[in-house]
This record gives C-alpha cells, structure tokens and sequence, in this order.
C-alpha cells in the first residue's frame, strides 16, 4: 500500500548487517536501513537502544565493526565525516557545537565553503549562499551575532543552517527536538518539511513520539541495538513489540 | 582601517629609508634586520600555532634546516637562485613528516611531538659531522652586502604579514578558524582537518626556511645551538603571544618588543646568563593571566575605554 504510492522510490543511503561493538557490547546488532529519496525517515528506540551509533555509522562520525554502508550504490563506509559530507550526506549534533568565536553568518559559511560541490567561489558567494541557509531556518536577523550568544533553540537552529549549507541530499538530525519548547518544536517541525520539500531526504533520530508520527513517512524502530520493526508511522508506533519495549511488558 | 593601512605604509616607508638616511648606524641596522627576520618567522608561526590553535615548539627546526641549506649549497658554489628556494623547500617537506603522522592526533599530542622532534632534530645536526660541521658549525666566506639581507628580511616580513592577512579573508582561514574552535564539528562540515593542519605547517615552515637563509647569509655563521636551539623555538611561541595570538600584526608587535627587550637585558645584565629568558618567563605569565589577547588586546581594551560609547543612533544615521 504504501509501496504503491511511492512509485519512483530511489534507495538513497543504505546500511548493511551493520554491527559496532564497544568492547563487549554490541550497541548496533546486524541492522540493515534503507533510506528512500525524499523521505522522512524516524529512528526511534528507547535510551541506548543504539539510534544515535546508528546515527555516527552512517554519518561517518564512526566507523562499524563489520557490515557497510553505501551511498547512491556507492560505498562509503569508513570513509571519514568530511568525506561523507562532501559526498552529499551531512549530520548534526546532538549536543550543539557551534565555533564559538565566529558569528552566526560565519559558522555558516564555513559549511557553504567547504560542503558538497559545487561550492561557492571567494567570501562574497560563501556569504550570499549562508545568508539564504540562514533565512530559511529564520536566524537571518541574527547574522552577525557571536554564535555562542544564542540561546539554546538558536543554536540548534544554526547547527541546521551550516549542515544545509553544505547543500546535502540526505540530512542526518540527531534530537533537534530536543530541549525545545513547544513553540520551538512546532516551528522546527515546520522547518524540517520545509527542507524536505525543497528535495533533501531526512534521517532524522528522535524520542519525541508526537512529532515522530505527525512528520515520519517511516519509522525504524531499534530496542538493544537490533532493529525490531519498520515501516508506516501509525502501524510501528501501536506494534505490541513497541509498545511493549517502551512501556514494559506489563502494558502490552 | 584606512588609520592601520597609513600606520602600515608609514612603518614601511621608514623601514626602506633608514639605512639610507643612516647608512653608519650598524646597530641600529642589525636590531632592526632582526625585528624584520623575528618579525617574519613569528607571523609564519602564528598560521599554525594562531590560526590552527596548534601550538609547535619545534619550528627552530625549520629555520635551521633552511640555514644548512642555504650554508652548504653556497659553499658547494650553487647560486643563490636555487640554494634559497631550495632552504624553502625542505623544510616544508621536513614538516610533512612531522605534520602527517602528529596530527592525526588530536589535542596537546602535536605540541609535544614538536617538541621531541625539534630536538631531535638539533642532536642530528650537531653529529653529522661531515655534513654540517658539527658542534663548530659553519662559517661563510663572502655574502652579499649586509643593506640587501635588510631589505630581504624586510620583504620576507611584509611577505609573511601578507600571507597571513590572505589566510585570514580567505576559505583556507575559514578552515583553520573550524579546526582551532572545534575539530569534529569541522570535520562533519567537509573540512579535511588533517589536511588543512598539514597545509598550514607546510607554508609556514617554507617561511621559516627561508629566513634561515638569510639568517645564514647576515650572519656567515651558523652552530646548531644558535638556529637549532630550544630558545629559539621557544621565542617563536613568545612573540605571537606577546602581541595578539592569531591576528595579524600581533607576531610583529612581539617581535618588536621581543628583540629590544632581549638586546636591553644582555647589555644590562651581561653577567647573569638567561636573564632574558627569566624576563620573557615572568611577561608571558603576566600576559597570559591579564590579557589572553597579548598587546594588541591592551590596545584594543584601553581604545574601547578612552573612547565614550557611541550613541546609537549615530550608528543607525
């Protein structure tokens, strides 16, 4: 059913039996993920069920221990973060990290800069293609404040901006709810469908339910680093399995 | 600025006509060539240790293996043509071989690899022997004019100061900038942090090469302790300090201070041996504790509070 309404489906990321091991613990357990053209994509799982090592796999941060990961039918696992990036796969943190000496405008632009090609030529382009990041994620106004002077839902709104600046094709948000008021979510929610319209694919990693279901087209669920079930927001969300991992057994 | 640009070409026209209109004052020529030479290498060390954050106390390796360079080159008698893009050269390719492996390695690892690798470096000069002439150095027969060596670490200077200020509005300083304030952030952005520290440590070794050549060149003289020695790394650390760590005139502040200071203190206190060192150990402490941002922080303090806040809407008009 779902399938049917996607006809054009293009696997934009895919990852394979991908397994990392901390010493003895396995945090991601032999997941395979696909990752369509254009859609939104949840990863959801209780506290360390292994969402955000997924996240890092696939982003680059961190190499696996065993399985890959391939990028529009081309392998990029273990290449390192910068590489990915240029390749047009970009992630944001989930602990904020903006350069904290430069101002809002020039944080991002050092994503315009350096991201995928074709880049800008000389500081006047960089500027211009920051300038339109920052307007769409509605921090235009705050240019050329110091990074570290905005507040918490600024910051996470610039982490944004410089990763879209670096004009990717898949966007990797790790928690960009998170912390937010609702307000704030209601506006990034908003942002994150703006983005997705203008035709980047979104991994996004996210414990907020609510939003899960209102912005997902799919949701990939992971419980103790394994993935136990995938597909259309309101079927994975009420799957006993789910429930069950959540809330405890008592409830299912 | 217009007022730094007029205070630039003021500095520059009194450092071209000076030996003109004081062609006797030999010291004052030699204190001067090496603010110019100091000048020169402490701007060089600040693409790395400023810019990049990544704080090297072994670039007197660089500047003494331009030295030998140039020193060996010109007593086999190749010309200068060659011996001098040849001292800026190896010492480039000499700081890949450090660059490449160290900075892999993130935080004080690359500091202290240069520290190892600059002493290393020195006890290698000091035993080839047939090479370098070991412990006794080496000395020249004839070099050009001591004016022209003026001039040369005048425009080594100016030429070092323009790179940095290049670095500084250009994408290449964009990437330095991320990897001093945060490496991993930098990386997920597309920056080759590696790659970007390596291409930092090659122009500024080149830089420090050549001013070995023309320390070599003044001086006809080279030891390994003398352009090898860990003083010498050390003050390349000092100057920037000294004047405003990562900008771009604050290198050529310290140098200026850096080298009156040191020439001040060996006349004043010429039996206590390192009075100097002690005095730069007890500034850089102070500097340090007061204002991070060396002299040129001072300025920029003591300018903010002799002038009375403009109104805002003077701002807006």
């Amino acid at each position: 059913m779902a399938e049917a309404a996607t006809v054009a489906s293009e696997t934009m990321l895919s990852g394979r039996a991908l397994t990392k091991r901390f010493g003895g613990l396995v945090a991601v357990n032999d997941v395979d993920v696909d990752v369509q053209r254009g859609e939104i994509l949840g990863l959801i799982g209780p506290n360390g069920a292994g969402k955000s090592t997924l996240f890092r796999l696939i982003a680059g941060i961190m190499p696996p221990t065993s399985g890959t990961v391939s990028f529009l039918g081309r392998a990029i696992t273990g290449r390192p973060a910068h590489d990915v990036c240029v390749a047009g796969v970009v992630a944001t943190h989930q602990i904020v990290r903006p350069f904290r000496e430069m101002t809002v405008l020039e944080n991002v632009m050092v994503g315009a800069f350096f991201g995928r090609r074709p880049r800008p030529h000389g500081i006047p382009a960089a500027r211009e293609a920051a300038l339109e990041a920052l307007a769409l994620c509605a921090l235009e106004n705050r240019a050329n404040s110091p990074a570290r002077a905005l507040n918490l839902s600024g910051q996470k709104r610039l982490e944004i901006a410089r990763a879209l600046a670096t004009r990717p094709q898949v966007l990797l948000l790790d928690e960009v709810l998170a912390g937010l008021n609702p307000t704030e979510t209601d506006r990034t929610l908003e942002l994150v469908r703006e983005i997705r319209d203008r035709g980047v694919t979104i991994v996004m990693v996210e414990h907020n339910l609510r939003a899960v279901r209102g912005l997902c087209s799919r949701i990939v669920v992971l419980v103790e680093g394994r993935k136990i079930v995938e597909g259309d927001p309101d079927a994975v969300l009420n799957d006993e399995r789910v429930v069950t991992a959540y809330l405890g057994a008592t409830h299912a | 600025m217009a007022s730094r640009a007029i205070a630039a070409a003021v500095v520059a026209v009194a450092a071209i006509a000076f030996p003109f209109a004081a062609p006797h004052q030999e010291y004052a020529i030699d204190v001067l060539f090496l603010i110019f030479l100091y000048g020169a290498m402490a701007t060089a060390w600040n693409y790395i240790g400023g810019f990049a954050g990544q704080v090297s106390f072994g670039h007197a390796a660089f500047l003494g293996i331009g030295a030998y360079t140039t020193m060996i080159m010109i007593q086999n008698n190749i010309s200068l043509w060659i011996a001098v893009p040849v001292s800026a050269l190896l010492p480039g390719l000499y700081s890949l071989l450090i660059g490449i492996p160290a900075f892999r390695l993130r935080g004080p690892y690359f500091s202290i690899a240069t520290i190892g690798i600059g002493e290393a470096t020195r006890l290698i000069a000091l035993n080839l022997n047939s090479l370098t002439g070991g412990a006794s150095g080496l000395t020249l027969a004839s070099a050009p004019p001591k004016v022209v060596l003026y001039f040369a670490a005048l425009a080594l200077c100016a030429a070092s100061i323009a790179i940095a200020a290049w670095i500084k509005s250009s994408r290449f300083g964009y990437a330095l900038a991320a990897v001093r304030q945060d490496p991993d952030a930098a990386e997920t952005l597309g920056v080759a942090t590696t790659v970007t520290k390596t291409q930092a440590l090659f122009l500024s070794a080149c830089v420090l090469g050549v001013a070995g050549s023309v320390y070599a060149l003044y001086y006809q003289f080279i030891s390994p302790d003398s352009v090898f020695g860990f003083s010498t790394a050390i003050s390349f650390v000092i100057m920037p300090i000294i004047g405003g760590v990562g900008t771009i005139a604050g290198p050529l502040v310290g140098a200026v201070i850096y080298t009156f200071v040191r020439e001040q203190l060996t006349a004043l206190l010429a039996n206590i041996s390192n009075a100097d060192l002690l005095a730069f150990g007890l500034l850089l402490i102070a500097i340090v504790v007061f204002e991070p941002r060396g002299i040129l922080g001072i300025v920029d303090m003591l300018r903010r509070r002799m002038r009375p806040k403009p109104p805002a809407a003077v701002a807006d008009g």
